[in-house]
């Protein structure tokens, strides 16, 4: 058996303030499977803010800096493996592609080295990987292992969204026929649906300036999820989350017979199969309640 | 870094710590034994600068004629006015107010919000920005008797004391018994004072007191209350108007000698205006910038006891204004720092004044003119270090705090203090500071009652510009809870008056007019005047290609 | 000014002066000929009036600081900045909460942060200024309230800031949070503030008000002295 895995993570400020229910949860569910995430140094934000984008460099600058916190950590041997661990989608695909652009431009690195000069440079050394990239066979096997409630009656509809897909060469898994998700669901003993919707748009930030695209994407992702048979879907993004799950709430006002469907991290539903105490699981942080649902299925 | 031959002592100063330390460690403050009476009268009375004969003269015009001020004072009072009166326009106000409030420290912007939640109209008008004051300046804390061991008696006591019963007792009653719901008024508002994890205060000593009573947000109290006023006032900009660059000259009276208003001066685009105010509060702080006896003084740019010129021309009296304090440590070196506050908390949490020998000859926190005394005094005994510019001063051994209380203590203390040497490469974690009394407190002013009130009607006073509370000699922490209480007084006095008043009256400068005259009579040449609005720090030979003829006041 | 005085060359917003050696730049200016009335303050660091850019001779760099506390050095250019522009939102206190969100509503500009610490490296008071901007965005208000502590609102990080967060005005939002409600509520005060708003002590400060000189004199020296 591997040992048990140590591994710096970036939570991003999402999983610090609106979706604590993801962070607490995953956290907690990794510690059943042998998997402690240790949160970074001094980091701050993952690059994702993008209205700067007049200047294509500045905006590489803050997950740069994340990386150098890595590189910090395994010089002085807090760390080793030099890998950084994300658990939102979002988080993930900025700092992973600012690396990539870092790692292939050399003079661009050496631009951001100069202008953070109060910092140590950055060598390119770290990978960014998501959460989703530890579930080995040897992982699935202990999630198997601890699920000590079993899903069997939960229908699960797994969506990757575009942020742990595309671009194809920063993706995690088959764009067109992802499996990781699903993968993870079966472990835990649950069904995954198959559906069409999984790697729709969510609409994106267009939720902050254009409801109503978001209202009538989110509409129609939760409709195809419920015609596949789901009771629910899961996702790894927060972002993607509020698009299908708070978003709820004006679907509902614009068609009254719209039928609501719970929105899970995938970490919370670890954290129910593994028996964990429901403040773990973060259910308070859910806007669409789903504890009928996880009453019905006898699951709390 | 200091210069070479100032190591020798450093290194005698290094010799005697482990034994100073032993003694603190055995002893906590009491290293040295406190003066009695009569040693604190024969050392005030030798060196301190206020003694001196030619310190204090009478002044020959205005409501208190013939009583002995402060030198500076009594000449900046013989002074004729800004405003050549007989061709001002008064007859139309330019803004109507409520209440009026000059001066924009802590005290001035606590009575504009304490007027404004009782419903007045406010203006309040200062000449820099908001916020530009002694009070933004004040670091080491705040004195209130919240804690189980003390009492607002006891409080009263140590006030008086370190006075010589001087003060004038209602105002000492209304500073100590509002000193713990002034603290809770700011705690309020969201001051992040010093606390444990209970929430309990960090209290520490001051010079004078008898009880831990210093409360304290590190190194920066004055300004972390200040900004905290400033935030609200700001917040409140449907209710209290603020001018900035715009300082008042003169007080307008009306028939019946009452305040009716005032007349401002912009400082940028020069424009005189004219405010109508049915009260008027005078927050306008000290005279640190008038340099008295040629001290380096600790004092905002704006500290020219502005409102002392105007209020004494429209009547009030004024009390204790031969009285200067000297806080005993201001820094003599670096040169660029001549002057600055080296804060009393410094003493209080275990530094020791120490002279060239490094022997301590002083307990650290006897009360201000009592310890600068003693420091003037060990200087003229020939025991203080010179600079290479020639001022002397006395060592403040700084290493000891951390040794003390525990490493990391300065800087989490201090912080203020520990940049402000390290800019100039002075690591007071390591060495000592070299410290000699500053000019630092007004310590008379208008004189009011505990309603703020002055003898004439509708002018408050509030802050550093009101004489009385300290007596002849404040003790630290007491001025930051004077401008709180008495600001927050003066704000409700005032505003209760102004509800009473349907008109302030008609607009007057004949009390000017005749002021002017008296100034007049005594021969004083017409390019003085006053108010002095700020500083002059021009060099002579630069000055003389600017003007083509002598002027006296600042240009402005 | 003693004629064995050490002379140094500066340019005042572009023009030649000769200043005495080891004047700081509000010193400088004044030396000039300039009587200030913004640009200067308090002159010891507290007030935050005198920001002050400059560049030194031989670097490319723009440097920030406080005219009263940087001293100049030979062949500086020298500016003092009058204003700063900067929003400040109205809010009542009693009416906000100590988290992210309420940063969202009143400086949404704070999520633009780029962390590119250009802030950071403007400060003269060496605060963390990115750290504390990212505290924030975490919603982790005491983090920001302390880390911001120092500062003295001189604006340079706001002027510098190329996502145009007013970093000085949200630090002061954070520690009026965290002081009114994330620090403990002090017991013994609240104990004592009831006390004298019940009257508890009117009576025996009236008759210490009203008592002979000599006797409480008397009293004074012979208080007892209970400090640690």
């Amino acid at each position: 058996m591997k040992e048990n895995i140590k591994i710096p993570y970036f939570p991003g400020c999402t999983l610090k303030t609106k979706a604590k229910n993801f962070e607490v949860s995953a956290i907690e569910a990794s510690k059943m499977i042998g998997i402690e995430l240790t949160e970074i140094p001094k980091w701050n934000c993952c690059g994702v803010v993008s209205s700067l984008s007049t200047d294509d460099l500045m905006k590489h600058i803050a997950p740069v800096r994340n990386l150098i916190r890595v590189q910090e950590m395994n010089d002085s041997g807090q760390a080793n493996g030099n890998r950084l661990l994300t658990l939102c989608s979002m988080c993930f695909n900025s700092m992973k592609r600012t690396n990539q652009r870092v790692k292939n431009k050399p003079e661009d690195m050496k631009s951001i080295n100069d202008f953070m000069y109060l910092e140590k440079d950055y060598l390119g050394g770290v990978e960014v990987i998501h959460y989703f990239e530890l579930l080995d066979e040897e992982i699935l096997g202990r999630i198997k292992e601890k699920s000590v409630k079993s899903l069997k009656d939960l229908k699960i509809a797994p969506y990757y969204g575009c942020m742990l897909l595309r671009p194809k060469d920063i993706g995690i898994d088959n764009p067109e026929e992802p499996s990781v998700m699903e993968n993870l669901i079966s472990s835990l003993g649950g069904k995954p649906v198959k559906w069409d919707a999984k790697s729709r748009c969510c609409g994106s930030y267009h939720t902050v300036n254009n409801k109503d695209i978001v209202i009538n994407l989110a509409k129609g992702i939760i409709e195809n999820a419920r015609k596949s048979g789901a009771d629910t879907i899961i996702t790894s993004c927060p972002l993607c989350a509020f698009n299908l799950d708070n978003r709820q709430k004006e679907i509902i006002k614009k068609d009254h017979g719209f039928r609501t469907m719970p929105v899970f991290y995938f970490s919370q539903l670890m954290a129910v199969a593994f028996g964990l105490k429901e403040e773990f699981i973060g259910l308070d942080g859910n806007y669409i309640d789903p504890k009928p649902l996880l009453k019905e299925k006898k699951l709390i | 870094m200091y210069p070479e031959y100032m190591q020798e002592s450093i290194k005698k100063v290094e010799a005697t710590r482990p034994d100073r330390l032993e003694l603190a460690r055995k002893l906590g403050k009491m290293i040295y034994p406190g003066m009695n009476k009569q040693e604190r009268e024969e050392v005030l009375n030798e060196n301190h600068p206020d003694y001196k004969a030619e310190a204090r003269t009478k002044v020959r015009i205005g409501p208190d004629k013939g009583m002995v001020m402060t030198t500076e004072i009594a000449e900046m009072l013989e002074r004729y006015s800004r405003i050549d009166i007989k061709n001002f326009d008064l007859s139309k106000a330019d803004i109507k107010t409520d209440v009026l409030v000059i001066g924009a420290g802590s005290a001035g912007m606590s009575a504009a919000i304490v007027a404004s939640e009782q419903g007045s109209e406010v203006l309040l008008a200062t000449k820099l920005r908001l916020g530009d004051s002694n009070s933004m300046m004040a670091q080491g804390g705040i004195q209130a008797a919240d804690q189980a061991d003390d009492s607002p008696i006891i409080h009263y006591l140590d006030v008086m004391g370190g006075g010589h019963f001087d003060n004038k007792p209602d105002l000492v009653k209304a500073l100590v018994n509002d000193a713990p719901l002034s603290i809770k008024w700011l705690e309020d508002m969201g001051v992040m004072f010093d606390k444990k994890e209970s929430g309990q205060m960090v209290v520490q000593p001051g010079g004078g007191t008898s009880r831990n009573r210093m409360h304290s947000a590190r190194d920066y109290t004055g300004a972390a209350i200040c900004k905290v006023i400033r935030d609200e006032v700001y917040n409140r900009a449907d209710k209290i108007k603020y001018i900035e660059y715009t300082a008042i000259v003169e007080l307008l009276l009306n028939d019946k000698k009452e305040v009716s208003g005032a007349v401002m001066y912009h400082l940028e685009n020069k424009q005189f205006s004219i405010v109508k105010a049915k009260s008027v509060i005078i927050s306008t702080g000290g005279f640190g910038r008038l340099h008295i006896r040629g001290f380096e003084t600790s004092n905002h740019y704006g500290a020219t006891a502005d409102g002392i010129a105007f209020a004494y021309r429209a009547g009030a009296h004024l009390l204790y204004m031969d009285s200067v304090q000297y806080h005993p440590t201001g820094a003599v070196y670096p040169e660029q720092i001549v002057g600055f506050l080296c804060t009393e908390k410094i003493r209080a949490i275990g530094a020791q004044p120490v002279n060239k020998d490094g022997e301590l000859f002083v307990y650290p926190l006897e009360p201000r003119d009592v310890e600068a005394s003693a420091f003037i005094r060990e200087c003229n005994n020939g025991k203080g270090i010179s600079t290479p510019s020639g001022i002397k001063g006395i060592w403040l051994d700084t290493p000891l705090i951390d040794q003390i209380n525990g490493e990391g203590t300065i800087e989490k203390e201090l912080p203020a203090m520990l940049r402000q040497y390290q800019r100039f490469g002075i690591d007071i974690r390591e060495v000592p500071m070299l410290v000699y009394p500053t000019l630092h407190y007004q310590n008379g002013g208008i004189d009011i009652n505990d309603r703020c009130e002055t003898n004439v009607p509708g002018l408050y006073v509030a802050g550093e510009a009101t004489g009385g509370v300290h007596g002849r000699n404040r003790l630290m922490g007491n001025s930051q809870l004077d401008i709180i209480v008495f600001g927050k007084r003066a704000g409700q006095y005032a505003s209760e008056r102004a509800k009473t008043i349907e008109d302030a009256g008609n607009l007057s400068l004949d009390h000017v007019l005749a002021y002017n005259k008296e100034v007049e009579a005594l021969g004083i040449e017409r390019s003085k005047v006053s108010p002095i609005i700020l500083p002059d720090y021009i060099p002579d030979h630069v000055k003389a290609k600017q003007l083509i003829q002598e002027y006296n006041g600042t240009l402005i | 000014m003693s004629d064995t005085q050490k002379m140094v060359k500066v340019y005042v917003m572009g023009e030649a002066y000769m200043v005495p050696e080891g004047s700081t730049i509000v010193g400088a200016f004044e030396y000039a000929g300039f009587q200030l009335k913004r640009g200067v303050g308090c002159r010891e660091g507290f007030c935050g009036a005198c920001a002050t850019v400059y560049r030194e001779k031989g670097d490319y760099k723009l440097k920030g600081g406080l005219g009263c506390q940087t001293v100049v050095t030979d062949e500086m250019y020298i500016a003092q900045i009058p204003f700063v522009p900067a929003d400040k939102p109205i809010y009542d206190m009693d009416e906000i909460t100590p988290d992210a969100g309420t940063f969202m509503n009143l400086y949404p500009s704070v999520f633009r942060c780029v962390s590119c610490n250009t802030c950071t490296k403007a400060c003269p008071q060496d605060i963390q200024v990115m750290d504390y901007i990212q505290a924030i965005i975490k919603g982790d208000i005491a983090e920001a309230a302390n880390l911001s502590f120092d500062c003295i609102r001189c604006g340079l990080c706001a002027l510098r800031c190329p996502a145009e967060i007013v970093q000085f005005n949200a630090a002061i939002l954070a520690q009026r949070l965290y002081g009114k409600y994330i620090a403990p509520k002090s017991p013994e005060l609240e104990v004592r503030a009831n006390e004298i708003i019940e009257g508890k002590y009117v009576k025996e400060l009236e008759e210490l008000a009203t008592m002979e000189k000599q006797k409480l004199v008397d009293k004074y020296y012979n208080r007892e002295i209970k400090i640690s």
